[in-house]
């Protein structure tokens, strides 16, 4: 299984490679590295699917975790979507007010404290005190 | 007049509702009293390169006239291609500008080389002024027997492709020069491309090359220490730090390349503001203290306002044009 | 001058243990600051910054499993297993330690060896490079937990995903999808942080977390006296190991710690604790990161060269005071060049004061409720990001890599190879194209340097180790085998 997806990967990389010229040894192209690189990924995953019957099932593997993992990237690549529209103070309590209080059922107004003070606190220490330039939203900060 | 109102419209506004607050509002009010905000400096190389020390002392001069804190940010990669990109692309609000070197030129000539559409020109560029022009020289490392030019000339013409040249990337600063004086001498040498001006030069002095082209304060120290041998200048007259060293015109080869490093501006970038960034930068390069922070590296002021700037920058592109299709595609 | 030192230390520490921020952005912000001052107290202070930060590094790699930069990724796997069982203080009072003996140990050789061994850093060039990387390709094997097709396999993700990016020897672009960012390469935090952090984070749902660390007393906050003993070998091997890689030019720091992990795994008596929290896991990493940084100066003071983006930059502060570095800096400024030295004894003994006393404070963060402590490093894993290189994308690569951390878990694959792949792939690449380009396409150049022939011997002993340890492995799996088919007949 894990083999067969590095097999997929590596034929996939391998037919975009085409415009990259391996050059000769004298001159090595910018196809050389990759090349050889996904030929060892090629092999490396082949030896997998032939040992893999041996190894632990797709099944025997535990996914109850899984809804929380999709649930937090959701939220998490909202965020990232609007960060540098909505600047930094406003998507970042949105983000945590978004983990504590949707993902971890937190009450709502300890959640909100916690993102809004959590959130103050960073930008003082980022923005303020090292002068690090966060992303300014459409609004004044 | 007219600006000014629709600024106080604005603002007006603004104090009123919320929707005042909107991006054509607040670029308005911010030409106004440019510079409101911190301005960006983009540096396309690594830190400590030849862009980083002239920008640096540059921006702290610039401060205090600004009242703005004037940042570098260091947008490294691909020969300074990225920084330059970055800076095209920018918002043309005069709060990013760009510090960039002799091999701006170059990237648009490349591209159309490997057929690839052109992401910026210098077109897309309002050059602000040029702070130093320091013209490069050939060197040699120690080790080898060359005492002048004509003796690597000959030894390179006896054994071609057999000796390296090392340089600060393909297409890069230091690859031109070579790249145009082995074209005007008629020989060929092996290239070795490495990522930055430090390390084309650690190879010269560890030997893995046996020349490399440097700008002269790069090299000046182990130039004095006895690493490298200076055996041409590649400027119009010999340059005031090495008396001694030839230029490549006196030894019959009609080479000239300096290592300049210039301000510039995003195009569209309003004009008053444009006005106002070269009025602060010529008053900055005439300061004592940035005159004496490029004393420091080695260099002297060679500045250059936006009209003679843009003259000299145009017969320097035509150079390094021709240098890159002289290299052609590797 | 004592004070500027303690000012770079404390700046430091503060941009160590803030992800994003590392040293390198610390010094040029500070930069400007230090042109009042005369060149000796700029280059105190800012080389304090320096090698402060490399204390600071390990603290939310231990705490949070954040990276807070490339170098602390081995300290990740064995720190924060510490943490997870309540060994967090032990964990960052060794990583103090260890980083002060090391400082110390690098200070201590650059006083005495510095020109000599300099030498050393002019004679690597391409070939030994090379040679140098594959060593380092070749310990990959000893690195990992799971099994070496795994891991090799890992490797070769990430030598391919460190090939994303412009060709510095032909100009072609790869697998840059027009992404502008991208034309520079996948930085090396991105995928750190989304790998180890926000892949760690997704894989604990909260309701299975336990709060371990409940009440921290001073003696929990210690190491014992076995974790003194585990740690004293590991942490001398990693002084003495990462000062040499140190000298050699590029990212050497990261690949010291690296090294050293291999090391400490190979030499362990029970690799096995490897990955569940060993200490030595974390001692030796960490010295060999921080007597790195300090190697680093060799070439820097010695030949004026420098072999990174921080040795260039405090190169550039020097230039700009007036100080042209060169082989003639110690001769013609011995006051910036001892003040500079005595400066590092110093500032190595502040550190430690400094990082001890704040062990509790830093372990006290792991008693926030999960619920709430986990978003918050969501965050900074955000703002880390982020702040490297101010573009978004290195944001979602973040993200990506992050899901791609929790499936590589699922499947027990383990990502620190894909990170070694991804920092040795440019160099690795490079150096091996250079050394073709100077022999012609003759392979024999690997064989005609002797430091070049001396790491690819070493390899090649190392891969004959480990093929007969795995010969007699599957020897005795046979064996016993045999024994059970026959006890069953």
């Amino acid at each position: 299984m894990g083999g067969g997806a590095f097999i997929l990967i590596g034929a996939l990389v391998l037919s975009m490679s085409d415009d990259l010229p391996f050059g000769t040894l004298a001159s090595p192209g910018a196809g050389m590295m990759p090349k050889l690189v996904i030929g060892a990924m090629l092999a490396f995953g082949l030896v997998l699917l032939a040992r893999a019957r041996g190894g632990p099932a797709l099944a025997a593997i535990a996914w109850d975790d899984f809804p929380h993992a999709v649930r937090l990237i959701a939220i998490t690549a909202a965020c990232v979507a609007v960060y540098t529209w909505l600047g930094f103070i406003i998507t970042m309590s949105l983000l945590l007010f978004g983990l504590t209080c949707v993902v971890e059922r937190k009450p709502i107004i300890s959640a909100a404290l916690f993102s809004l003070g959590v959130t103050g606190f960073a930008y003082g220490l980022f923005r303020v005190a090292l002068k690090s330039p966060l992303p300014q939203g459409v609004l004044w900060f | 007049m007219h600006r000014r109102s629709f600024v106080v419209g604005s603002a007006a506004v603004a104090v009123l509702g919320q929707e005042g607050w909107t991006r054509s509002g607040r670029q308005a009010w911010a030409q106004e009293a440019y510079p409101t905000r911190a301005i960006t400096i983009i540096n396309p190389f690594p830190p400590g390169g030849a862009a980083d020390v002239v920008a640096r002392p540059l921006a702290a001069v610039l401060e205090p006239a600004l009242k703005q804190p004037v940042v570098i940010e260091t947008k490294a990669g691909a020969a300074g291609q990225v920084g330059a990109q970055f800076a095209a692309s920018a918002k043309p609000d005069g709060y990013t500008l760009l510090v960039h070197i002799v091999s701006i030129s170059g990237f648009a000539e490349v591209d159309k080389l490997y057929g690839r559409p052109v992401k910026f020109t210098r077109d897309d560029f309002i050059p602000l002024a040029r702070l130093i022009a320091d013209p490069m020289v050939l060197l040699v490392n120690d080790q080898q027997p060359y005492k002048d030019l004509s003796q690597l000339v000959a030894d390179v013409r006896r054994r071609p492709n057999e000796l390296i040249y090392s340089s600060s990337g393909l297409h890069g600063a230091l690859h031109l020069p070579t790249a145009l004086f082995l074209r005007a001498a008629g020989l060929q040498m092996k290239h070795l491309p490495t990522n930055g001006g430090g390390p084309a030069l650690t190879a010269l002095i560890g030997n893995n090359a046996q020349m490399a082209c440097s700008a002269i304060a790069a090299a000046m120290g182990q130039i004095r220490a006895g690493k490298v041998r200076a055996l041409a200048c590649l400027g119009a007259q010999r340059a005031t730090a090495l008396p001694e060293v030839p230029t490549m015109k006196e030894q019959g080869y009609d080479v000239e390349f300096y290592l300049w490093v210039g301000t510039f501006a995003p195009k569209g970038t309003p004009e008053p503001i444009v006005v106002r960034l070269r009025e602060e930068i010529g008053k900055a390069a005439a300061a004592e203290e940035f005159r004496q922070a490029m004393k420091n590296i080695g260099q002297d002021v060679a500045y250059l306002d936006q009209a003679e700037f843009k003259a000299f920058w145009d017969a320097d592109a035509k150079r390094v044009e021709d240098a890159v299709r002289q290299i052609g595609k590797v | 001058m004592l004070f500027y030192a303690f000012l770079g230390c404390i700046v430091g520490t503060l941009v160590g243990i803030l992800p994003g921020i590392g040293p390198l952005a610390g010094i040029s912000i500070l930069l400007p600051v230090t042109f009042g001052l005369d060149a000796t107290k700029a280059i105190i202070m800012l080389a304090g910054i320096y090698y402060g930060s490399q204390y600071g590094g390990s603290t939310t790699s231990i705490l949070m499993r954040i990276p807070g930069e490339a170098a602390s990724v081995m300290t990740c796997i064995d720190g924060y297993a510490m943490a997870q069982k309540g060994r967090a203080g032990a964990a960052l009072s060794i990583a103090a330690v260890g980083s002060f003996v090391a400082g110390t140990f690098g200070v201590v050789m650059l006083t005495l060896v510095a020109p000599p061994l300099a030498g050393l850093a002019l004679r690597f060039g391409p070939p030994e490079y090379t040679a140098l990387l594959v060593l380092g390709l070749v310990l990959l094997a000893y690195m990992s937990s799971t099994s070496l097709v795994r891991t090799m396999l890992m490797a070769a993700v990430g030598l391919l995903l460190g090939c994303i990016g412009i060709d510095v020897m032909s100009g072609h672009f790869r697998y840059s999808f027009d992404i502008k960012e991208l034309g520079d390469g996948i930085g090396i935090v991105p995928v750190a942080v989304g790998l180890f952090g926000l892949g760690e984070i997704l894989s604990t749902p909260s309701a299975t977390v336990t709060q371990k660390v409940v009440s921290p007393r001073l003696r929990e906050l210690l190491p014992n006296a076995s974790e003194w003993r585990l740690s004293a070998l590991p942490i001398a091997r990693g002084s003495v190991l990462g000062f040499f890689v140190g000298i050699v030019p590029g990212s050497a720091h990261i690949i010291a710690s690296f090294l050293s992990y291999a090391v400490e795994k190979r030499v362990s008596r029970t690799p096995e604790a490897f990955g569940h929290g060993a200490v030595a896991g974390v001692a030796g990493p960490e010295s060999a990161n921080n007597s790195a940084s300090t190697g680093a100066f060799v070439p820097m003071l010695a030949l004026g060269l420098p072999t990174g983006p921080v040795t260039a930059v405090l190169m550039a502060a020097l230039l700009i005071h007036g100080i042209p570095p060169g082989p003639q800096l110690v001769s013609e400024h011995p006051d910036v060049f001892w003040g500079f030295i005595a400066s590092m004894y110093v500032g190595n003994l502040m550190l430690l004061a400094l990082n001890l006393p704040l062990v509790g404070l830093f372990v006290s963060v792991l008693r926030i409720p999960y619920a709430y402590l986990y978003p918050l490093i969501v965050m900074f894993c955000i703002i880390g990001v982020y702040e490297v290189s101010h573009a978004i994308v290195d944001v979602w690569i973040m993200l990506i890599m992050g899901a791609v951390g929790y499936l590589l878990r699922k499947f027990d694959f383990d990502p620190a190879p894909l990170v070694l792949g991804l920092v040795i792939a440019p160099t690795f690449e490079l150096s091996l194209r250079q050394s073709l380009v100077m022999s012609g396409g003759d392979w024999l150049i690997f064989f005609q340097r002797p430091i070049a022939v001396t790491l690819l011997a070493l390899c090649a002993g190392l891969l004959v180790l480990a093929a007969v340890a795995l010969l007699r492995k599957d020897w005795r799996g046979r064996l016993a085998r045999a024994q059970a088919s026959g006890e069953e007949a």
